[in-house]
């Protein structure tokens, strides 16, 4: 402003001078940045606004029940999220910790992941390294699309029917690892597949070009490229399986205490899932805060999973590819 | 009864053929030793399949069939005899796009030489600093050995590749448009690099760039249609081609 509009305008508008206008604050730049947004010309511009509106609210309804989960278990949960709850077993009337559900959820991943990784990442290997495209490879694909989508209780009956009757194996740590086992397969087959199919040819080309056997390219070159990707997917199946509930009713059983034995009643095992479904199911209300901090706890573990699954496959994926 | 051998590779009516439909059709040529032949053509003409066939690549694709010879150091390399492993330790390739595996750049030299069974890291380390000095990036690579290859810049790679692909000792070297996928400043590095390659290595180089070939090849094959039109001289090719259709492809009216 000019000082000769200064000297002729009096008080008001020298105040107005005396705060410089380039430096506007944070407040009032976003202000200026919502009138910005909001300014509203024609006709077409209203229509994008709105839709605009409406796909932010979208978005955010979207993502709301994650947040109002977390929420909810920390309200009810949190104060009973206690040292004692990790490191004791329920004692009389289910009063104490839930340790045995901590040990048993962990026990039957262990199971879980010991016998269904292998077999599906050798599977997925078979399929997309050896098997020529065609009848066998999709058999396999469509079987193991169609077994990521069959509901859990039904792999619950199926391990029940199956394994514990039919293979006489009984409840306990082996029928409910197995189980969850199965619902694990089709998730690590197929990520481990898509993870391989990303391997440029020209990778494994550059390796029978130097003279290496089918086997070496594959599990020197292949494999190791897709190894982020396998990682991933293993530990994507780990999460869903930890918190799974229907599979485990008629197969692990049910423990105050960590199994002594693989088979027989000695190896019936706790879980998490089985723990807060049992809890909540429960009238008693010292168990329904009990069930919340535990659901808390199984959450945590399973985002823990997650986080470590999405640092892997980052760090992997930067110092190898 | 085989003559006594005069090339590293000698190629005698090889047709090929994809399922139903023909590549190559009778291709005979003797490559010269020590020297570089490019392999000239359209796009389509069959160029990288005869690339591929003379290195036993196109072993891996299902439908793929081929009739004549092909001689490395006078034995056939399809007869019944041959050892596939050693036959392509003594072919190296170079592909048309750097294809470095995603493991250090130690790691990628030294691969070749650990299948075919050198274990020691103390005959290892030799070879990896022998290979990338031959390809010619020793001096940029030498403080970061350990550092993963795809951080590499796209002409570093390939010369890595180079690198990679000389590191088992291979008296030919198969190059698959080396240079097609680089800007021009790593392109004419590794342009002087194979022509610097040359005098202890037989080279085939595919390309479509026919300035390229002029610059860089001794003898010069045209294909086209999966048919070998020419095969001579790079220089007399250039200066007076035999047949229109060379003429037509290096004048670029064919294309």
């Amino acid at each position: 402003m000019s000082s000769d509009s200064c000297a002729t305008s009096g008080t008001a508008n020298e105040t107005a001078s005396s705060a410089p206008e380039p430096e506007i604050g944070p407040t009032r730049r976003s202000l200026l940045w919502l009138k910005s947004q909001l300014l509203v010309k024609t006709r077409r511009e209203a229509k994008d606004l709105l839709l605009k509106i409406l796909f932010a609210i979208t978005t955010l309804i979207v993502i709301l029940p994650f947040f109002l989960i977390v929420i909810q278990l920390a309200v009810t949960g949190l104060s009973g999220l206690t040292l004692d709850l990790f490191t004791t077993f329920p004692g009389a009337s289910l009063t104490g910790g839930i340790r045995n559900a901590i040990v048993g959820t962990i026990l039957l991943v262990l199971v879980a992941g010991g016998v269904g990784i292998p077999l599906s990442v050798l599977g997925a290997v078979y399929i997309s390294e050896y098997s020529p495209p065609g009848r066998i490879r999709s058999t396999v694909e469509f079987a193991s699309d169609v077994l990521a989508g069959i509901p859990s209780i039904v792999f619950g009956a199926f391990g029940f029917a199956f394994i514990v009757v039919f293979l006489n194996v009984g409840m306990g740590l082996v029928s409910g690892g197995l189980t969850l086992a199965f619902m694990m397969m089709p998730t690590v087959l197929r990520t481990t597949q898509e993870a391989l199919r990303q391997v440029p040819v020209s990778l494994r080309e550059a390796s029978f070009a130097l003279g290496a056997t089918k086997w070496t390219t594959t599990w020197r070159v292949t494999i190791r490229a897709a190894f982020p990707g396998i990682v991933t997917g293993v530990l994507l199946a780990i999460g869903r399986v930890m918190g799974e509930t229907a599979p485990l009713i008629f197969t692990s059983g049910n423990s105050l205490t960590t199994p002594t034995s693989i088979l027989g009643p000695a190896s019936w095992v706790a879980s998490l899932p089985f723990t807060i479904w049992a809890y909540v199911s429960d009238p008693r209300p010292y168990l329904q805060v009990k069930a919340q901090s535990t659901a808390l706890a199984l959450l945590v573990m399973v985002l823990a999973v997650d986080v470590v699954a999405n640092y892997i496959s980052r760090k992997v994926t930067r110092r190898l590819v | 009864m085989m003559t006594a051998r005069t090339h590293q590779i000698e190629v005698y009516d090889l047709s090929t053929w994809f399922g139903p439909k023909a590549v190559l059709k009778n291709i005979t040529c003797h490559f010269s030793d020590n020297a570089v032949t490019a392999i000239m053509g359209p796009s389509g003409c069959g160029k990288s399949t005869f690339l591929r066939t003379i290195n036993r690549l196109n072993d891996m694709i299902g439908n793929f069939r081929m009739k004549g010879k092909i001689l490395l150091e006078g034995e056939d390399i399809y007869g019944p005899q041959a050892n596939v492993y050693e036959l392509r330790r003594k072919i190296g390739m170079v592909f048309q796009r750097p294809n470095p595996f995603p493991m250090s750049i130690r790691d990628n030299v030294k691969y070749g030489p650990r299948l075919h069974g050198v274990k020691d890291d103390n005959e290892l380390d030799p070879i990896v600093e022998k290979s990338l000095k031959r390809a010619a990036l020793w001096d940029e690579v030498k403080d970061g050995l350990d550092e993963p290859a795809p951080n590499l810049s796209g002409g570093q790679q390939q010369r890595l590749c180079i690198a990679r692909a000389l590191s088992v000792d291979p008296p030919v070297l198969l190059m698959d448009e080396p240079v097609s996928s680089l800007d021009p400043i790593s392109a004419q590095k590794i342009e002087n690099l194979i022509v610097e390659l040359k005098k202890d290595y037989t080279i085939i180089m595919v390309t479509h760039n026919v300035q390229q070939a002029f610059r860089v090849s001794d003898q010069a094959a045209f294909l086209y249609l999966g048919e070998l039109i020419e095969f001579d001289k790079t220089r007399r090719i250039a200066e007076a081609p035999a047949d229109e259709r060379t003429e037509a492809f290096i004048t670029g009216r064919i294309g």
